[in-house]
């Protein structure tokens, strides 16, 4: 993966002109396409323009202060206070402040939100949570809890679309949303004067656009990325960003923890990664990756049948269902998979996400959203659905919460892939977060008037 | 000895005779001081791993308990596989020492050890193997950074920190926070105090113990303004005595003046009053340096695009295209006006015409002028490309119309913002933006940068 992301460095830098840098213009309209809807959440590009979190993520994926300044823990992480930045708008005129970030934050997650309680006090706003949240900071910076002024909907926008950040929701008609610069943003106007996002386009449609001038950024999905570099595309590419993993059910037959192990050890990761992403993940059996915690090579990545079939026994005859959550390479992947199961003498069918009665397995990306190996464990666990947090961070203790997650087989860990964009030879100092996703408050473009 | 070699004048034969036993004692010296310096540095590499073996080997024998074990090292990290050996060494002496006996492949028992790490340190990981069973330790050290190289070159830069922004928490009296208002000009008065522009605010400081200090009534309000940049910019320009300044941001200009307080001794009261209008006026961005009294070159700022439109008063010979930094420099026919184009094009406005400087493309979008009595007397200070997170300062100098480099990179340790020379011209203002690390703003610090010959 780092030969290919020296390539991407390469191509840049040979899309470079030979004058200096220069300060980034100011105006213009970015031309971004996607294959989702960039409105969805979470993940939607949209979003991550127009609303703020209350933290955020840095580009070196530290959480850093967003519309809130500062924040403190106390009573062993039970309760938080995040105190408000003072004189923020929202982009109708709003002021923000603590009791429309509690109504935002209610509306987001209502009775199924990771902390019991959250209140107003004077500018501050308060978590009170049973089991102690010691990664609240970073969970607050994750899409998932963007604040967006509640009760203000008047029909023209859609709901949830007024926020403070850098653009606001401006239409979204013919499969094209459109956002304009919020000249009053509290980070400052951004660059460029508006964003054009482009819905539902497949990725020959964008990367066919990039190329005769009329995208400027394109996604370029990981299983992709080597035919990206053949076309030539400038391609700029994350660091590891997410973990594919099968997430294995432990009621039913599943319930056998041989069964599970079983299935941990007939996964061929090697023939996923060299067929299916082109060798463009980096194959892992830790929930963390290698960068971040330097013990993953304690965690076993060779299949081993003998030892599959061994813990199998026998023991079921009974079908097993796999789900893929995501696009057409996600399903091939969970054929991949089901391939490598019944070698080991499961029966297994692969159906599609939403039309099956019962899953057993589900194989789905699970992003990495901190650069701090304790948050991202605790947020991955989270997203996992095994929440449980994370109080120590030492490699000696994550490395035994993880030991103790992964050998009772209910995640498999199987690849870290990267995130990647195609941009356009106008586009200057895009940069992407720890998530992979693009900052693009940020960026600007070189021939802006 | 040096005046008899004078008056005599010998032949080298001579010379080489009367040398030798200086020869033998500096060869001797020489060799000496190798072996001193061999010694040293075996001797810091082999330290800086003594820790890490203890608490490993520690660690080891906890969990094995005195016997003996087969032990492999593996390297997994930057660590260069000739310290292997002596980390082998003291690994083995530690072992020993707390009674593992490192043994060959006939012991039962095994000790599998890899040098790892991860993005903040170095992770020594122990896999120690008895029967079936495997158990792990594991110990961690810092990660050293590589040094930054240096370059023998006519000036060398030097940076010193002037001010660095912080406030208090609300939250906790006791924790400094560091501030993420952005600093976007700076300069200093005839006191000494400083005043610095923010998004909002003027300040001004005064220097007292433990740093420069603000109080509430030396922080003037700045007009509200419809364009927030994000990356404002700003210049506070003195008078020639000090006593006096003019602030401009986008479309506003402030005018700063000085009255002596009525008790000097009151520390909060500094004399300064500052009034703030909105204004389309052009920035008074350069002082020709050959007459003090002459008027500073203006340029006329684009709010809506952060740069200045390339209208200058007094004109200059030459039509200028919109630019973001420009700078005076000394030429052979007067004065030359350097310009950083919005395009990324520096040029040169000289005897009429404007002329495009090659050797730029490492430049960022900000650079001063610098006189200092090294090389040709007059070094442009530019910012680096501003694309890495560590941005750094580097002196060039302009013969002709090819920047040549005059001297290494200075470091910033963060992105420089804002880039102007003193109106000395000995030194410049630097304005960094620091990311602060996890669950900080990025902070800002004004540092003097000055030329030192080489």
């Amino acid at each position: 993966m780092f030969r290919q992301i020296a390539i991407s460095c390469l191509l840049t830098a040979m899309a470079l002109p030979a004058v200096a840098h220069t300060r980034p213009h100011y105006g213009g309209t970015l031309r971004v396409e996607v294959e989702g809807d960039p409105w969805q959440r979470p993940g939607g590009l949209a979003r991550q323009l127009v609303l703020d979190g209350l933290t955020a993520t840095s580009v070196d994926g530290n959480v850093r202060p967003a519309l809130a300044v500062e924040w403190k823990p106390e009573n062993d992480n039970h309760r938080w206070q995040f105190k408000l930045r003072s004189d923020v708008h929202f982009h109708n005129g709003t002021l923000v402040s603590s009791t429309n970030v509690v109504a935002a934050l209610t509306a987001i997650c209502g009775a199924g939100c990771p902390w019991t309680t959250v209140r107003a006090v004077g500018s501050s706003v308060i978590f009170l949570s049973d089991a102690p949240l010691p990664s609240l900071p970073e969970l607050l910076a994750t899409d998932e809890y963007r604040i967006a002024l509640s009760g203000a909907e008047d029909g023209a926008l859609p709901a949830g679309s007024i926020g403070t950040g850098p653009f606001q929701f401006v239409s979204f008609s013919n499969g094209v949303l459109l956002l304009a610069a919020n000249d009053n943003c509290w980070q400052g106007r951004p660059f460029l004067d508006s964003v054009e996002i482009h819905a539902h386009r497949s990725i020959h449609d964008q990367w066919l656009d990039l190329s005769v001038g009329r995208a400027d950024l394109v996604e370029v999905p990981a299983e992709q990325l080597r035919h990206a570099h053949e076309q030539r595309l400038n391609v700029v590419v994350s660091g590891p960003a997410s973990l594919l993993a099968l997430t294995v059910s432990d009621t039913g037959v599943l319930s056998n923890a041989n069964l599970r192990a079983s299935i941990a050890y007939a996964i061929d990761r090697s023939a996923l990664s060299n067929v299916i992403f082109q060798k463009q993940g980096e194959i892992t059996g830790s929930l963390l990756p290698a960068e971040l915690t330097g013990y993953s090579f304690l965690f076993s990545t060779e299949r081993d049948l003998n030892k599959a079939h061994e813990l199998r026994g026998g023991a079921s005859s009974q079908q097993l269902t796999i789900v893929a959550e995501g696009g057409p390479e996600m399903q091939l992947a969970a054929q991949r998979m089901a391939l490598n199961l019944r070698d080991a003498g499961f029966n297994i069918q692969v159906a599609s996400s939403g039309a099956a009665q019962h899953v057993d397995i589900t194989l789905r990306k699970i992003a990495l959203e901190s650069s701090e190996p304790g948050p991202a464990l605790e947020l991955m666990l989270r997203k996992a659905g095994s929440p449980a947090p994370v109080l120590e961070q030492t490699p000696a203790s994550l490395y035994k919460i993880e030991r103790q997650i992964l050998d009772a087989h209910m995640v498999i860990p199987l690849l870290y892939l990267p995130c990647a964009y195609g941009v356009g030879g106008r586009v200057r100092d895009l940069r992407l977060r720890a998530d992979g996703s693009p900052l693009l408050a940020g960026a600007s473009l070189e021939d802006a008037p | 000895m040096r005046n008899t070699v004078k008056r005599y004048n010998p032949p080298k034969r001579e010379i080489d005779e009367m040398m030798k036993p200086m020869k033998s004692w500096g060869l001797i010296a020489g060799l000496a001081g190798l072996l001193a310096c061999a010694v040293a540095r075996a001797a810091t590499a082999t330290s800086q791993w003594e820790q890490p073996c203890t608490e490993l080997a520690d660690e080891i024998a906890g969990i094995l308990g005195p016997g003996q074990a087969q032990l492999t090292i593996r390297n997994a990290s930057a660590v260069s596989t000739d310290e292997i050996p002596a980390i082998r060494r003291l690994l083995e002496q530690d072992l020993k020492a707390k009674g593992v006996q490192a043994s060959g492949a006939e012991s039962a028992n095994a000790i599998r050890v890899t040098l790892s790490e991860n993005l903040r340190e170095r992770l020594w990981v122990a896999e120690i193997v008895e029967g079936n069973e495997t158990r792990v330790a594991m110990v961690t050290s810092v990660l050293e950074l590589a040094a930054a190289p240096s370059a023998a070159d006519k000036v060398i830069l030097q940076k010193q920190q002037i001010w660095h922004s912080i406030w208090v928490s609300d939250l906790d009296p006791f924790r400094g926070f560091q501030s993420d208002d952005s600093v976007f000009a700076a300069n200093f008065t005839h006191n000494g105090e400083l005043v610095l522009m923010e998004p909002g605010f003027i300040k001004i400081a005064r220097h007292g113990f433990g740093g420069y200090s603000f109080h509430g009534a030396n922080i003037f309000e700045l007009p509200q303004r419809q364009l927030q940049a994000r990356d404002p910019r700003g210049i506070i320009q003195l008078s020639t005595d000090g006593k006096n300044f003019k602030a401009f941001t986008s479309g506003i200009e402030c005018d700063g003046t000085f009255a002596p307080p009525a008790d000097p001794s009151d520390f909060k009261v500094i004399g300064w009053t500052v009034h703030c209008h909105a204004s389309d006026d052009p920035w008074p961005i350069l002082q020709i340096e050959s007459s003090t009294a002459a008027p500073p070159l203006k340029a006329f700022f684009n709010a809506a695009r952060d740069y200045f439109t390339g209208v200058v008063t007094p004109s200059v010979a030459a039509e200028l295209p919109p630019f973001y930094s420009a700078a005076l420099l000394p030429r052979p026919d007067g004065a030359g006006l350097l310009i950083d184009g919005i395009d990324g094009k520096v040029q040169l406005a000289e005897s009429g015409s404007l002329k495009t400087v090659s050797g730029t493309r490492d430049w960022g979008s900000d650079f001063a002028a610098l006189h200092s009595a090294c090389g040709t007397g007059t070094q442009i200070i530019a910012s680096g490309s501003g694309e890495a997170i560590t941005d750094s300062l580097r002196a060039y100098e302009l013969p002709a119309l090819e920047a040549i480099p005059a001297s290494a990179p200075l470091a910033m340790e963060g992105t420089v913002t804002a880039l102007w020379s003193e109106p000395d011209g000995k030194s410049v203002f630097a304005i960094v933006r620091k990311a602060a690390g996890p669950g900080r703003a990025d902070s800002y610090e004004v540092d003097r940068v000055s030329a030192n010959c080489n």
